[in-house]
């Protein structure tokens, strides 16, 4: 693909991730009028700046985290089907995001407790996965598939297990979190959030020559001049950090990194140097705009973006498979 | 006669299993070696060693004089193009996308330049894929999967080749073609080592002979002179006889 062409991408869905950043806190139960937000009248000037909007950018950080790390999943492994959620590593922040809960943490080092505990099951159990998948020194899409179910499997078990032993009231924001949903979060954590955002998908866009080598193959890539190594270890690292920020923020969400890829690769280029930055850009807009469609189909009630996203995305897998086998 | 590369006692052990004992071996730019053996003689082992993908438990490969470990993996891939066996099928690029991923070492900038096209190009023309250059990997034959991995060396423009069962999955003319591409590319100054089964496709084309075995390199034979001394048929099996063909080259009969 020649440059204009990819540039045009990227401007396009760039365009795509600020309109949905600035369209979709609009909407919602109860309508909002822009003159008595710009008089900052309450309610309307909170209820737009202080929840929607902070969800909307919170949909459209954790959807491109979860995007790109699974775009960088399906290059680094050399499988389609790898994601954050298919290879159990959502399921392991989320094991260590409800530790964290339930034992009462509230900071660790300085950082919320609930990311810490995220990232620590994220780099876990990506490192279990990969290391069951090897083989001799290659990597079996199946055992890789197969071991992430295992993972998954057993991080919703010790799951059940803290949520039946800890005290109801504490079960309840388990629950809350567990069901996936993107809430308005405080400014100063969705800034630490964007920022960590911003640097793991810069380290890897950057790097996206390499991740199309990869995805060949390991030894085809170190003919080719790759560091393999380094730049195994940055994926393990950025992927670990994308995703455990997103799962702490958002709880575990899937699909969005299966979805998104994937047609990206099939309708935009397979390209890591436009599929990267394509994907991080529209799995956001995909996320809030689920999160959108969550807060309006049952009014007053609402549906968590991540359910919606499952509705979606589900029979797509369903589908993908289909395809493929 | 300089040596381009040249190898030294290199041994190699998976745990205890030892693959290579002591291999020694010279060759020049403008040869085309042909590495001959057994499954499990440890061919692909050798090949991955002197393409600097695993470090040799013992002994040295150096590169015009210059140790082979001392080079980082982009100085290294300037030097050495390396086609590893088995690539995957599925892969989601073009023709042109897998061909380019050869320019990686020469391109600095994110985008490859029109240098690196025309380098492609080129070399996609040699292995006759330049035709279909904007297809899919994924949907085409497994010879024109080949020629295609083969035209992404040849974009690499290295000094030195090595080729992992090079004609895997190719028919007979395509098997010459590619065998014939590699010696003219050798003609014009490369160092091209392949690993192949195919005996009389390798006198046909290649200028020496290694049969690799218990470890070491058993013969290393001219090619002229490999009708002369049958010996290192040997080391291949009992079954094999040499023959001449009409315009007296060397020809191995199975018996």
């Amino acid at each position: 693909m020649r440059v204009p062409q990819a540039t045009g991408w990227i401007v396009g869905c760039s365009a795509a991730f600020l309109l949905a950043a600035v369209l979709l806190p609009w909407v919602g139960p109860g309508t909002i009028t822009i003159q008595r937000v710009l008089a900052r009248q309450v309610p309307d000037y909170p209820i737009l700046i202080e929840l929607r909007l902070s969800r909307t950018l919170l949909g459209l950080l954790a959807g491109g985290a979860l995007s790109v790390t699974g775009s960088l999943f399906q290059a680094m492994l050399r499988e389609s089907l790898a994601t954050p959620y298919t290879l159990g590593v959502s399921a392991g922040a989320a094991f260590g995001a409800v530790l964290t809960l339930a034992l009462n943490l509230d900071r660790i080092l300085g950082f919320p407790a609930s990311w810490a505990g995220a990232l620590a099951g994220a780099a876990a159990v990506l490192a279990i996965v990969a290391g069951a998948s090897f083989k001799g020194g290659q990597l079996s899409g199946v055992r890789l598939l197969l071991s992430g179910v295992s993972l998954n499997s057993i991080c919703s078990a010790f799951i059940l297990l803290i949520y039946s032993v800890v005290p109801e009231r504490r079960s309840f924001s388990i629950t809350q979190w567990l069901l996936g949903s993107v809430d308005s979060v405080s400014y100063r954590a969705l800034l630490v959030f964007a920022a960590s955002v911003v640097a793991a998908s810069a380290i890897l866009i950057l790097r996206a020559r390499d991740w199309n080598l990869m995805a060949v193959g390991e030894s085809w890539a170190a003919a080719r001049g790759v560091d393999v190594r380094r730049v195994m270890s940055t994926g393990y690292l950025c992927g670990s950090v994308l995703t455990a920020g997103a799962i702490a923020l958002t709880g575990p969400i899937g699909f969005v990194g299966l979805i998104v890829p994937h047609l990206v690769r099939s309708r935009i280029s397979p390209d890591n140097r436009i599929l990267m930055p394509c994907s991080f850009l529209l799995g956001g807009v995909l996320l809030a705009c689920c999160d959108t469609i969550g807060r309006v189909v049952l009014i007053p009630a609402e549906l968590p973006a991540g359910a919606v996203l499952a509705i979606i995305g589900g029979p797509y897998l369903v589908w993908l498979v289909r395809k493929r086998f | 006669m300089t040596a381009l590369m040249e190898i030294r006692d290199v041994g190699f052990r998976y745990a205890s299993r030892v693959i290579l004992k002591s291999v020694q071996l010279a060759a020049a730019p403008g040869e085309f070696l042909v590495l001959l053996g057994l499954n499990g003689a440890g061919k692909s082992t050798l090949l991955d060693i002197l393409a600097g993908l695993r470090i040799p438990g013992s002994g040295s490969v150096k590169l015009d004089g210059r140790h082979l470990s001392e080079l980082s993996a982009r100085d290294r891939s300037h030097w050495i193009s390396h086609l590893p066996q088995g690539v995957r099928n599925e892969l989601p690029f073009t023709v042109e996308q897998v061909v380019l991923m050869g320019r990686y070492p020469h391109a600095d900038r994110w985008f490859e330049s029109d240098d690196d096209r025309s380098h492609a190009d080129d070399a996609m023309l040699k292995m006759g894929c330049l035709a279909f250059k904007h297809r899919l990997y994924s949907s085409l034959s497994g010879g024109e999967k080949q020629r295609v991995l083969l035209a992404a060396c040849l974009a690499q423009d290295p000094r030195i080749l090595l080729f992992d069962e090079p004609s895997t999955y190719l028919d007979v003319d395509q098997q010459l073609q590619c065998y014939s591409t590699l010696a003219t590319v050798a003609r014009d100054g490369a160092l091209c080592i392949a690993v192949t089964h195919d005996l009389n496709l390798a006198l046909a084309h290649c200028t020496r002979l290694l049969v690799l075995h218990d470890g070491r390199i058993a013969a290393d034979v001219p090619v002229e002179q490999a009708g002369r001394e049958p010996a290192w048929l040997e080391y291949l099996s009992p079954r094999l006889k040499l023959a001449r063909t009409p315009e007296g080259r060397p020809w191995v009969l199975y018996q």
